[in-house]
């Protein structure tokens, strides 16, 4: 049997758990019902989601290749959920710190999502056939891409991580950004060789 | 992801790899740069696809390989280069095979 990989437990679990935090929030300030009913909605919307992604199919490998990054999405989407309710909960139950311990959490954790994403890029190839451009400039792209937004990432979850949150903030605006202007300066370059190679 | 040390320990793989990283290569042209036999090509190029690092792709009569690596992988790649990774046996087996040499 092949053994499944840890999204497909982790993703249900965690949706679960934040269902059950949106229910504590509610519970203990029922006037503040507008937050719990959006997220509520967000993880209703992340179930479908979850449901339509794990329907059995014939279609194999790609198939399962796709509903494998839904679930890592998901798993990443409700790692934020479950942040943010936690730390309403925290909040909520007289404690303090819980604001600025959520926002770090949660921007470490898209940090983890920019690696994530940008170590997949170099790996999502289109067939040969259905290139219109070279080969070997749409690969030299997308691994320029890859690494560009997997460094992004990891100083971005350093900086969250690290650093006092304005210059976080700051390095998060220019950051993002920048590695953006990047990339899109690298394919505007490739973009020219073609052209003048052609 | 053992797999994917496996592929990497041999330098014969790390170097096609490498070739990859400049271009999509035939089958042909990949084999042109190494003294050894195809089949023994072929189980190199079967190693790395099984690891998931390069894909084969027909296109009319020829196999053209192109590099799958992640960014990690790439990493990888780039350490085992530096660090010149070879795979040894575990020195249990070494120890096995050196008795039954005696």
């Amino acid at each position: 049997m092949e053994a499944k990989p840890i999204s497909y437990y982790l993703a249900p679990a965690l949706l679960v758990l934040a269902a059950l935090l949106a229910v504590a929030n509610w519970y203990l300030e029922p006037r503040r019902a507008f937050p719990s009913a959006v997220a509520f909605v967000l993880i209703g919307c992340m179930v479908v989601v979850l449901v339509l992604a794990s329907r059995p199919s014939s279609n194999g490998a790609a198939r399962r290749q796709a509903q494998d990054s839904v679930r890592s999405g998901i798993v990443f989407a409700g790692l934020m959920v479950v942040l943010s309710l936690s730390a309403k909960l925290w909040t909520t139950l007289g404690n303090a710190g819980g604001r600025e311990f959520s926002q770090r959490a949660l921007m470490v954790i898209l940090g983890a999502f920019l690696v994530f994403t940008g170590n997949a890029i170099p790996k999502t190839l289109t067939p040969l056939a259905a290139l219109r451009c070279d080969e070997a400039r749409v690969q030299a792209f997308q691994r320029f891409a890859g690494w560009a937004w997997v460094i992004a990432g990891l100083a971005f979850t350093v900086a969250w991580f690290a650093f006092p949150i304005p210059t976080a903030e700051l390095l998060t605006v220019l950051l993002l950004p920048g590695v953006m202007l990047v990339i899109l300066v690298q394919f505007v370059r490739l973009r020219r060789a073609r052209q003048r190679a052609a | 992801m053992s797999s994917v040390f496996k592929a990497l320990a041999d330098p014969s793989r790390r170097r096609v790899l490498q070739l990859l990283r400049h271009r999509p290569l035939s089958a042909g042209e990949l084999a042109d740069h190494f003294p050894v036999s195809k089949p023994t090509m072929s189980a190199h190029f079967s190693v790395l696809q099984e690891a998931g690092l390069i894909e084969a792709e027909k296109t009319g009569r020829t196999i053209v390989y192109r590099l799958k690596m992640s960014v990690l992988e790439d990493a990888l790649l780039g350490f085992a280069n530096t660090l010149g990774w070879k795979m040894t046996p575990p020195r249990a087996a070494r120890k096995t095979a050196a008795l039954a040499k005696e």
